[in-house]
């Protein structure tokens, strides 16, 4: 097997030939200029019955930032697998460093010097950052007989330097925060001698924070000459971190613009095709009695740690109440307590003021309590039923759907059928598994069941995690529907905007403690992404002392 | 209880050499409390459980669960045995003692089912358990059936056995020197495979490429490493591991192999997993409760000839019982989290 030898040497070159290309160019956004580091001109791509790309060309300048911008299934992944060697394009050429290439693998790729960091990290969690960087590309000493881990650690020791990265190389990665894994995929690129580096919607899993910093890790990387391509269809994202934006549309490129010649709504309308309404109109509306009330919820994990102590929270009909948090912050345990999934070590729980703290599953959900939940393919769907099957789960028992426990497939299928056509779920197809839809296909779908169950609160997490910004506006009216007509809500979200803009209070909750609840008008996004690290803000109002009061008193109406 | 064993672990993190030297202090001490012959047997019995586990270790970590390592046991076993006996019992070969090539045929055969288990459970996506089923059935009919063509019973004819070889000097260390080097070369291979096991699996380029295969393989393949390679790579060396274990078990301990009931190996393969299981995927560690478990093994047969008759089929369940008992208390063993599961590359 031929190894390409990521040495010192070699890195060190490139760093020091680039910094000269950069200082030459001055300017380097704005112009189509002549130094393209990857040129895709043309590509058509198809699928069976889909065109995925049609005649795309995408125009990369060395040494930019340049931001993939389109909604889901627009073709953005399709594209850059087609650069990184994945798929072989129907047509159009593929043009590195002025070369024609093709790709017959990702391996061809990455001999090019083109990395990629798919979404879902591609790291040995029990492995240690120095192991998981090499992986791969091992340097050896005794004649391959072992791996040389100086080398490793002093190689590292440097990327880490140029690049400002603060990275313990003998960290086990499963002990790392997301933001620092996203630096290890980055270090593995970078160890690899890649310069043209293609992220897969990199802040998805990202706190504000952390975003912050990966901007900042984007504009050491092409200050160094480096060039990232990231695919997004996140508007803020592609205005704040890119030097060119091109848009892509149902697999076909609506055009490349600077981000100072283009606004928000400008780039919404692009990317959807149709005028999109970006602000969300939450009318006031005044509540009623309480639906959901805990007291003093308290979880232990598997080893006897606390990570829910102390929570009580009242919802009540016709409000929406926000927690805003980073992942692993006890959310997940709060919600699983609340909807039964999981038994609370302490405290109560009461729905419509009946204690419900020892009731199944099963008779929560037949009580009226919708569950979104976070994780679509572990907990919302069974992915290879099809849509029909998947339709009634959780209300296979309702006599609406079941007679004599017997399925009346017939009503089920008219009530996919309805799901389908009310939530937009693309392809149309109710006899499809679940796992031949996309993410965001899949979730609509999940929205669609959990909020037709006719419920009286609806425990709402993250619903539109990897939703485009057309089917986000529509599930997030749906929200403000449901709230109208008088259902509690709980909504837990990453999203700032989402959960600031539909709550109509706001919990922040860190390390399993609600720290503060504020009134989300009278917070700013910094404030509240502080508040999620662990950081109290003084300004806000609300002080520790009541944090976790989630009390009745906090039911103001807007 | 399970807050004690974490504080322990904790301790021996802290404090890693106290815990190493009360460690070697623990060890000497029982030497010299313990009998010679005991120990010298145990080591011998180690033999056929300490390999396996080894073997079995590369198989898993890298992703594919090799639980027909009894039956690897069974067919290097008895190959090795009716090889010795077709080149001629005592004689050489080309310079080369038979029992060499004995355990080279046994080794070999080994590796042509462990072979025939990577090519059924990678290439054709196997269940992975009941192909490791499988070999062991087949293996367990095939080898008393061979024996009963050839010898016309499930027993084999016995064959000469290896010697003791003494390292001149070293044999005169106390307390462990008789031990370690005044011993059969089935037991110096066992040593030295442990060495060579953990050498290779914490230390090597292939190494790191098997506990990535098992934990994540799409993370190897877009690091560019041939997913499918490592793994045949990992279960073919289980092979080899295994061959060794059972054949220098048959040409170095019993001289024969007996084919009735669960054979001459009588489980020791099942066994050997329970003990990676107990070291969590470390070859020391498996190695060392290998020798806890043999001898056990080796205490039963002693007091059995001194009168006191313990169940051998008791003696049996200790090893699968104390997975168990350490599985609840220390919660320590995990798997690889992609063990027992295909990988196809491209797929999503």
């Amino acid at each position: 097997m031929t190894k390409p030898g990521p040495g010192t040497t070699d890195g060190a070159e490139l760093a020091a030939g680039s910094e000269v290309d950069t200082a030459d160019r001055g300017t380097r956004t704005g112009e189509t200029g002549t130094d393209l580091a990857v040129h895709l001109d043309g590509i058509t791509k198809r699928f069976p019955g889909v065109v995925a790309n049609d005649d795309v060309d995408l125009r990369v300048e060395r040494g930019s930032v340049h931001a993939l911008l389109g909604e889901n299934g627009a073709g953005k992944t399709t594209l850059m697998n087609v650069l990184y060697g994945l798929y072989e394009p129907e047509a159009g050429r593929v043009v590195v460093d002025g070369t024609e290439r093709g790709f017959g693998s990702p391996q061809d790729a990455i001999d090019a010097g083109i990395g990629m960091i798919h979404q879902h990290f591609m790291l040995v969690d029990s492995m240690t950052v120095a192991e998981n960087i090499a992986l791969g590309n091992e340097p050896t000493k005794w004649f391959g007989m072992a791996v040389d881990r100086e080398q490793i650690a002093r190689e590292i020791d440097d990327l880490c330097d140029r690049y400002g990265f603060d990275v313990d190389p003998e960290a086990t990665v499963e002990d790392l925060s997301v933001g620092v894994q996203q630096r290890v995929e980055i270090l593995k690129a970078l160890f690899r001698g890649t310069d043209v580096l293609i992220l897969d919607e990199p802040t998805a899993v990202l706190t504000p924070q952390e975003v912050e910093d990966l901007y900042d890790v984007l504009d050491e990387l092409t200050a160094q000459g480096k060039t990232v391509i990231f695919i997004t269809h996140k508007l803020e994202e592609a205005t704040h971190a890119a030097d060119a934006i091109t848009i892509l549309r149902d697999g076909e490129s609506v055009g490349t613009v600077a981000p100072e010649r283009t606004d928000r709504e400008d780039l919404a309308e692009r990317m959807v095709g149709r005028e999109v309404l970006l602000e969300v109109d939450a009318d006031p509306v005044t509540t009623g009695k309480v639906v959901l009330s805990t007291r003093n919820v308290a979880v232990e994990d598997a080893r006897g740690v606390d990570v829910v102590s102390g929570i009580d929270l009242d919802v009540r009909a016709g409000e929406i109440v926000g927690i805003a948090g980073v992942d692993g912050n006890g959310q997940a345990e709060l919600i699983e307590a609340i909807t039964g999934l999981r038994t609370p070590d302490a405290g109560t729980i009461a729905y419509e003021g009946t204690d419900i703290t020892d009731w199944s599953r099963r008779r929560r959900i037949d009580a009226g309590m919708s569950y979104i939940p976070e994780d679509r393919h572990e907990r919302g769907l069974v992915m290879p039923f099809d849509l029909v099957e998947n339709s009634i789960l959780g209300s296979q028992r309702s006599p609406e759907f079941a007679a004599d426990g017997r399925i009346d497939w017939t009503a089920v299928r008219d009530h996919t059928d309805d799901l389908i056509d009310t939530y937009d779920v693309r392809p149309p197809d109710a006899d499809a598994d679940a796992s031949s839809f996309s993410g965001g296909n899949q979730q609509k779908f999940i929205v669609g069941r959990e909020f037709e169950r006719d419920p009286s609160l609806v425990i709402a997490t993250y619903p539109t995690r990897g939703v485009d910004i057309g089917s986000t506006e529509f599930i997030h009216d749906r929200l403000l529907e449901l709230r109208r007509e008088g259902v509690a809500i709980v909504l837990v979200s990453s999203k700032l905007d989402e959960v600031q803009a539909l709550s109509d209070r706001l919990a922040v909750m860190y390390e399993g403690e609600f720290i503060d609840v504020t009134d989300p008008d009278a917070i700013t996004e910094e404030e509240l992404g502080l508040l999620m690290a662990g950081q109290q803000v003084d300004e806000t109002g609300k002080g520790a002392s009541d944090a976790g009061t989630v009390g009745t008193n906090g039911g103001e109406s807007r | 209880m399970r807050k004690r064993f974490r504080r322990t672990r904790e301790f021996i993190g802290r404090h890693p050499r106290a815990a190493s030297l009360s460690a070697v202090a623990i060890v000497l001490a029982f030497l010299w409390a313990t009998p010679a012959s005991w120990q010298t047997s145990t080591l011998r019995l180690a033999v056929p459980i300490a390999l396996a586990a080894i073997g079995g270790i590369f198989a898993e970590k890298s992703g594919v669960i090799n639980i027909g390592i009894e039956g690897l046991l069974i067919v290097s076993a008895f190959s090795s045995i009716i090889a010795v006996y077709w080149l001629g019992d005592g004689g050489a070969t080309m310079g080369v003692s038979n029992l060499w090539w004995g355990l080279l045929v046994g080794i070999l055969v080994s590796v042509l089912f462990a072979l025939i288990f990577a090519i059924v459970c990678i290439e054709f996506k196997a269940d992975q358990i009941i192909a490791g089923l499988a070999i062991w059935l087949i293996s367990l009919g095939l080898a008393p059936f061979a024996s009963r063509i050839v010898f016309g019973s499930p027993n084999t004819a016995s064959v000469a056995r290896f010697g003791s070889v003494t390292v001149p000097g070293l044999s005169e260390i106390p307390i462990v020197g008789y031990l370690l080097f005044d011993t059969e070369p089935q037991v110096y291979l066992m040593l030295a495979g442990t060495l060579a096991g953990w050498y290779l699996l914490s230390r090597t380029t292939f190494g790191r490429w098997v506990v990535a295969s098992g934990e994540n393989p799409k993370a190897l393949d877009t690091a560019g490493v041939d997913v499918r390679k490592v793994r045949y790579a990992a279960v073919l060396l289980s092979g080899v591991f295994a061959g060794l274990g059972g054949a220098g078990f048959a040409l170095g301990t019993l001289g024969t192999f007996a084919g009735g009931g669960d054979t001459a190996i009588n489980g020791r393969g099942f066994i050997a997993i329970a003990t990676y299981l107990l070291a969590n995927y470390h070859p020391v560690g498996a190695v060392l409760s290998s020798f806890l478990f043999a001898g056990l093994n080796s205490l039963q047969t002693a007091l059995q000839s001194a009168g006191y008759a313990i169940p051998t089929e008791l003696i049996r369940t200790i090893p699968h019982m104390s997975v168990i008992v350490v599985l609840v208390l220390v919660g320590r063993t995990r798997l690889p989290d992609a063990a027992g599961d295909h990988y196809e590359s491209g797929e999503d």
